[in-house]
């Protein structure tokens, strides 16, 4: 009983522990070339110690699970089958679960930034007319601020001479395309727009919010119309 | 010497069940892993699909023209399930009468889809998600998307300028069978 346990896990399960642990790593490092010349290589290896092993059966009628004078040998294959699968745990957490979770994060994050950007580029009070200009800038990549600053600055004056006021709110956002660096953020909101005398302007825009991430930090690049037509 | 070589395989014994034992909870953990990431590629998978029929179908709307209205209608149709389905013509009264009257041909282009992952219900500041509005859809659909939608029609009609139409639609897609199917339709105003 015991010596069927050994070879079942020494000379069975382990070898082939050691190859899905190789082509698990393939699968999670995409298959690059380097690597399918080290599978190979390593498989190659492992099928022939199979074999070795069992033509090494025919003759003496023992096995490297079963030898009693081996221990080294045994504990050397169930060591390098649990290095190979400990291996293939390191890759996939790393190119499958971190990637994965990351994307997710930033899904939900860039959704939440392009939503406060698109509103606060579309509130406005006469009373503090850079409070919604800093809260979008907050957000924005340098070079994008400056330029925002510069195109409002006009714009805030008259507003403020017409003592408009403006308010948004995001209906619904959803992420159009996310990279590891980039991404696109469509955002519908709601506007409306108060002039004394006259009744709320009430407009529904349609934004595309891109960002990029600088520094681990999601900065909205452009804020535009989607429908420009 | 005997007893240096006992405890020398002892040693080699233990050791061989450790490392077996890392390597059995290692094989747990890779198979979480694939798994997980598998997962991840259906969900992403299927959203990439939900987004096209969405695309799709609002190709068909916002394309309607008076010649190909009655087959882009039933393509519509077809292409709806619960309340949007029983619904359908009262739904789309507004656009059938309006191709009808109008000798317009309309050029309309999808601008951006998305699966819609932030949402505020008009006067609700929280953003609570809406109160599932068809429960027996629920029982036959096995998920529902939420896709934004926003698109441009240009309406030409015979003798008068052309008129811009911006659409910003939400559109609910269920997953019926293995079928997409739009289940609701909202413009937002």
């Amino acid at each position: 009983m015991t010596n069927r346990l050994r070879v079942l896990a020494v000379d069975i399960l382990a070898p082939l522990a050691a190859i899905a642990a190789l082509v698990f790593i393939g699968a999670a490092l995409a298959w690059p070339r380097w690597w399918v010349a080290v599978c190979t290589a390593l498989c190659l290896l492992v099928v022939q110690g199979v074999v070795v092993n069992l033509v090494l059966y025919r003759r003496d009628g023992v096995t490297v699970g079963t030898d009693d004078d081996g221990p080294e040998l045994r504990f050397g294959v169930i060591a390098v089958a649990a290095a190979a699968l400990a291996a293939a745990v390191f890759v996939g957490y790393t190119q499958w679960t971190l990637p994965d979770r990351n994307l997710n994060r930033d899904s939900a994050e860039v959704v939440g930034i392009a939503s406060s950007v698109s509103e606060a580029s579309a509130t406005f009070s006469p009373s503090s007319p850079n409070a919604s200009i800093d809260r979008a800038t907050a957000l924005m990549s340098p070079r994008r601020a400056e330029a925002y600053r510069n195109e409002f600055a006009a714009v805030a004056k008259d507003l403020t001479s017409r003592n408009i006021s403006g308010q948004a709110q995001t209906i619904s956002a959803g992420v159009e395309a996310i990279g590891p660096a980039v991404a696109s953020v469509a955002v519908v909101m709601r506007g409306t727009q108060n002039a004394p005398g006259k009744p709320a302007d009430i407009a529904v825009l349609a934004l595309r919010v891109t960002l990029e991430k600088e520094a681990g930090k999601w900065l909205v690049t452009d804020v535009a119309p989607i429908n420009a037509r | 010497m005997p007893e240096e070589q006992t405890r020398g395989r002892s040693v080699y014994g233990i050791a061989a069940i450790v490392f077996g034992v890392i390597g059995v909870a290692a094989a747990v953990l890779a198979a979480m892993i694939w798994s997980g990431h598998r997962g991840e590629v259906i969900e992403r998978s299927h959203q990439t699909e939900v987004l096209q029929t969405a695309a799709q179908w609002t190709g068909l709307l916002i394309n309607l023209n008076k010649d190909s209205a009655a087959e882009n209608l039933q393509q519509l149709r077809d292409g709806t399930v619960g309340q949007l389905n029983v619904e359908f013509d009262n739904t789309m009264a507004p656009f059938t009468s309006l191709v009808a009257k109008l000798d317009s041909k309309t050029v309309g282009q999808v601008e951006s889809v998305s699966i819609e992952t932030l949402h505020h219900q008009p006067g609700d500041a929280q953003g609570r998600p809406q109160e599932d509005p068809q429960p027996e859809l629920a029982s036959v659909a096995a998920r529902t998307d939420t896709v934004l939608v926003v698109a441009t029609s240009v309406n030409q009609n015979a003798g008068a300028q052309p008129t811009t139409v911006r659409w910003n639609l939400r559109l609910d897609v269920s997953d019926v069978d293995g079928k997409l199917l739009v289940s609701h339709l909202e413009t937002i105003r």
